[in-house]
């Protein structure tokens, strides 16, 4: 991946669940969606932005976005995804997966005692 | 939701589901680029906002990007799959409101539906049951490991046929066949088994050990014997059936190692073997070595073992018979005494297992499947009817936008749906049709017993439903839709064309009584040869005949004279049973198949001069005659001074007497039997009427009886006429016996009208289903004549109602709705009629007294198919005569 040294690589299945929490927001295209995540995470998730397209293709089949070609306020054709009732789904439950992960490895990071 | 509609003509070649995709993408690989590119342009702009140099910001938005065509191809891979998805989910959206389309319609024509539903039921519940009998008995491969590889080999016979084989060319054959890698024989045998209750007969097989590797399935417990007990002087083993293990041995588990007697000798259990061996009707009660004694194997004459063969992997049968075939060309010259032609007769075991039941099962399938022809042209005949009702639906569902292909597939839809509907009705009719038909069959057919809905049998079950509807369903379909639309708008429901004749759904009502006639005529040629069969005398007096097997066990009845006073006792004994009229012994009685066939010459002639005809050995008391209510016709029967050192003398059936004699007096004259290198000459002293001691359909056999002192047997039949019920009788025949010795085991109770009656057993079976099954099919079509006059009168009103108007009688329209109905019937007649001449010849095998062309049955059954034309069509002739001329008129 390219990127500096305070970058972290992507975990597998982490870009799923990062597009999908973007989208909640609203209809995005693929270039809106990279850059709202370069902004939130200060470039610390340095996501190759190519992979992002496989990642939405793989989740338009699945039937968690919808993709619909839109005219953008510079006035130009851009495809724009956005969440359908299954995806809406799909993060909620990805949400709770996640946040008990990231509480379970804080705990074990954050340990002080050694283990009997 | 919109219907799909067809693709634009500009387009033939695309897929028709492109068209969602066009909905928001033009082509999906331009779109990849479109959407990448934009993508790299607004990272450029982005980077150049920010004050980088042009090449700066493009290498550094490719750089962050990756590799664009690696992506590329990845996306490009998506979206075929996306198209595949698409695809399905169109077909599925365009399926799913068919079927709910579907749904709707057949709701709302209850009636429809309910008579469609009921008819498709009938055809395909009766065929699934018949399948699943045909699929049980002939499809089914045997229980065995290799049963595709079994085959059994019989000996070619001189002068045609096949015959069992010799206990001398066995062993050669077992020798010089490496084309097998296990030869199994065996033959039939009993024993009485004692010291476990009463005594009982079993029915018993003599088997090679070769026989477990040729036949295996695993035992259920203990083994099958080996080489070393298969022979003479080794200790006495005994493998049981699963059902008399788990009746007689209450399923022991602890059965292996315990010793029984059996015939008064000790035999050692080995195993139990599983129940799937039972699958024959002449499945055996226990397995015993056949251990063949030096003597045996030197016998090339008397051939008596069945064969089995398991072809080595990767042998074909013809390439077996072959090789064996020259080492039977060799026993053939070796010993021209033989019988054998030097030919093998192999066939398939399974084959030779149900080949004789074939031909009944195939007709009856036969039969099934034209009932399901009937069935399925009624429905298609109610399906036109509905077409043209639904004209104007389809016009305007058409004036709308939708295309011939979309209608139809609605419409095939509703057929389809109609279909399984149908079959899964029918499945319910064939579970309680099988249910009635294993009630009902004889125990002669193998394997019918277990004859199951199981998934074979329901998937035939789906295919017929399936293919019903779409096959009864495209033409009306077609049909529904190939119309002028301005026409069908314009007319309403009415139908233009009001000529009955000609249209589909009078060529399919001929076409149904025509189906409908053949299978009269089957019945009715089966029906006529059992009344012939009926008629046949049998030379015998059933009546109040009671019939019991007794059995002397050689252990305990050594000698011929043991064995004769032994008979005479028992005898004697069951003649003082209270109500016993009179009770005699005979070998083997009426109506048996096997037995003993051999060659009797008359006097005066030599072994070479071609005058020897082969007659049956029976020994028989000689009151058994009177017994049986068998007349004497000449001379006498036997007496108490025919004793074993007596002048040996035997009785013969008229049929012998005249192929040997011809008109002249047999009496005294002498006969050869059974004895072809040492010639003993007995005197014939009596001449009998013919008994039909094969079955009645079969011809008298030659038989030649002997006086029991002369030839005793040590198992034979008691024959006692009482008035008496032989419920009552029977348990004071087995006391008598136990009385004379209670070792001795008492079998095989009937009376002689139980087996008069079981030996038409099957043919009454196969009589029975297909007069159902013509009935049904008569009834199927008298239902579509009645449709078809019905609607025709429904069609005439406005003509009917000119006609009455100008003053024809109620008589002359009622005729003339007749003469429709009755033309109809005709051309199906004369149609089925010579469908029948070339179809009865399957019945060639079971007709008895008939000929498969039969004038008086294709008369009868012709006639009775006019008249219930006629029958059917009177109630809307009727309805035609009570039109109001007026209203008819308007109406029109």
């Amino acid at each position: 991946m390219a990127g500096t040294g305070t970058s972290v690589a992507l975990l597998q299945g982490t870009l799923d669940v990062i597009v999908l929490k973007t989208l909640s927001w609203g209809p995005m295209h693929g270039f809106g969606i990279a850059r709202w995540i370069q902004q939130t995470t200060d470039d610390v998730l340095r996501v190759e932005e190519g992979s992002l397209y496989p990642a939405l293709y793989r989740m338009e089949n699945r039937g968690w976005v919808r993709a619909q070609w839109r005219i953008t306020d510079n006035n130009r054709r851009a495809k724009y995804y956005s969440l359908t009732a299954a995806g809406r789904r799909q993060l909620a439950a990805q949400t709770g997966t996640w946040s008990t992960f990231s509480l379970a490895m804080a705990r074990i990071l954050s340990a002080t005692r050694q283990p009997a | 939701m919109p219907a799909p509609d067809l693709p634009p003509d500009d387009m033939p070649n695309e897929p028709r589901w492109r068209r969602y995709l066009r909905f928001w993408r033009a082509d999906p690989r331009a779109d990849v680029r479109d959407e990448l590119r934009f993508h790299l342009e607004a990272r450029v702009a982005e980077n150049l906002a920010a004050g980088m140099s042009p090449d700066d910001a493009r290498r550094l938005a490719a750089e962050r990007f990756g590799d664009v065509s690696a992506v590329e191809q990845s996306l490009a891979s998506l979206t075929r799959e996306r198209e595949t998805i698409d695809r399905r989910v169109a077909w599925r959206q365009v399926i799913a409101q068919d079927l709910r389309f579907a749904v709707r319609q057949l709701a709302r024509n209850p009636v429809f539906t309910g008579v469609a539903v009921i008819t498709l039921a009938l055809g395909i519940g009766a065929n699934t049951a018949i399948f699943s009998a045909v699929y049980s008995v002939l499809l089914r491969p045997l229980p065995y490991a290799h049963a595709d590889r079994l085959v059994e080999l019989r000996e070619g016979a001189q002068g045609g046929g096949s015959m069992n084989v010799t206990a001398g060319n066995y062993d050669v054959w077992r020798q010089r066949s490496p084309q097998f890698s296990a030869l199994g024989a065996y033959w039939y045998g009993s024993f009485t088994l004692t010291g476990i209750g009463a005594p009982q007969r079993l029915f018993a097989l003599d088997a090679s050990a070769d026989y477990w590797r040729a036949l295996y399935i695993p035992p259920v417990i203990g083994r099958y014997f080996g080489s070393a007990e298969d022979q003479p002087g080794a200790p006495n083993v005994v493998v049981l059936s699963y059902a008399l293990w788990s009746s007689t041995f209450a399923s022991d588990p602890h059965v292996v190692g315990r010793v029984l007697t059996l015939n008064g000798n000790a035999y050692t259990v080995v195993g139990v073997a599983p129940a799937a061996y039972a699958f024959t009707p002449t499945a055996p009660q226990i397995w015993v070595p056949l251990a063949l004694t030096p003597e045996q194997r030197a016998e090339h004459a008397d051939h008596e073992l069945t064969v089995v063969g398991l072809l080595r992997d990767g042998t074909a049968l013809p390439d077996a018979i072959r090789e064996l075939s020259a080492v039977q060309g060799e026993l053939a010259h070796d010993y021209p005494r033989g019988g054998i032609d030097g030919s093998i007769v192999g066939l398939p075991l399974r084959d030779s297992v149900v080949g004789a039941v074939r031909p009944m099962m195939l007709v009856l399938f036969g039969a099934v499947g034209l009932v399901l022809l009937i069935a399925c042209g009624n429905v298609m005949n109610l399906l036109l009817a509905r077409a043209s009702v639904r004209r104007k639906e389809v016009a305007i569902r058409s004036a709308l936008g939708a295309g011939r292909a979309r209608l139809v597939a609605q419409l095939l839809t509703e057929s389809v749906l109609l279909a399984a509907l149908g079959g899964v009705a029918g499945v319910a009719v064939a579970a309680l049709g099988l249910h009635a038909l294993l009630r009902v069959s004889p125990g002669g057919v193998p394997r019918l017993g277990d004859a199951t809905l199981d998934a074979p049998v329901l998937l035939f079950a789906a295919i017929v439903a399936l293919a019903c509807g779409v096959v009864f369903g495209v033409w009306p379909a077609l049909r529904a839709t190939r119309l002028d639309l301005q026409q069908a708008l314009r007319e309403g429901s009415r139908e233009s064309s009001s000529a009955v004749r000609g249209s589909m759904r009078t060529l399919l009502v001929i076409g149904e009584v025509s189906l409908a006639l053949v299978l009269l005529v089957g019945a009715g040629l089966l029906v006529r040869s059992a009344i012939a069969l009926q008629r046949v005398p049998p030379g015998f007096d059933p009546n109040g005949v009671l019939v019991a097997n007794v059995a002397l066990p050689a252990a305990r009845y050594p000698t011929d004279s043991a064995m004769t006073t032994g008979f005479e006792r028992i005898a004697q004994a069951v003649q003082s049973v209270p109500g016993a009229v009179s009770v005699a012994l005979a070998s083997r009685v009426p109506i048996a198949q096997f037995g003993m066939d051999c060659t009797v010459r008359r006097d005066g002639s030599t072994p070479d001069d071609g005058s020897g005809v082969d007659a049956n050995m029976r020994s028989a008391t000689g009151n058994y005659f009177g017994t049986m209510r068998t007349p004497l016709l000449r001379g006498r029967t036997f007496g108490i001074a025919d004793v074993a050192s007596a002048a040996p003398v035997v009785v013969i059936n008229q049929s012998l007497a005249h192929r040997l004699f011809g008109d002249a007096d047999p009496i005294g004259r002498r006969i050869t039997h059974c004895s072809a290198d040492a010639p003993v000459w007995r005197q014939v002293v009596g001449v009998v009427a013919d008994m039909r001691a094969s079955g009645l359909e079969e011809p008298p056999p030659n038989e030649v009886f002997y006086p029991v002192a002369q030839l005793p047997f040590s198992a034979m039949s008691l024959v006692i006429r009482s008035p008496l019920p032989p419920a009552s009788l029977a348990p004071l025949v087995r006391r008598a016996v136990a009385g004379v010795d209670p070792e001795l085991a008492v079998s095989g109770v009937a009376t002689m009208d139980e087996i008069v009656a079981r030996s038409m057993a099957t043919p009454r079976f196969t009589t029975t289903l297909l007069v159902l099954l013509g009935l049904t099919g008569l009834a199927l079509a008298a239902v579509g004549i009645y449709g078809i006059i019905a609607y025709f009168v429904s069609q005439r009103a406005h003509e009917i109602g000119v006609r009455m108007a100008l003053g024809a009688t109620q008589r002359g329209v009622s005729l003339m709705v007749l003469r429709q109905g009755l033309a109809l019937a005709g051309a199906g007649v004369a149609i089925g009629l010579v469908a029948s001449v070339a179809t009865t010849r399957a019945l060639a095998g079971m007709v008895y007294g008939v000929g498969t062309r039969d004038p008086v049955t294709f008369v009868v059954v012709a006639g009775l198919l006019l008249l219930v034309a006629a029958l059917a069509s009177v109630v809307p002739a009727h309805r035609a005569t009570r039109l109001d001329p007026l209203e008819a008129l308007r109406g029109g």
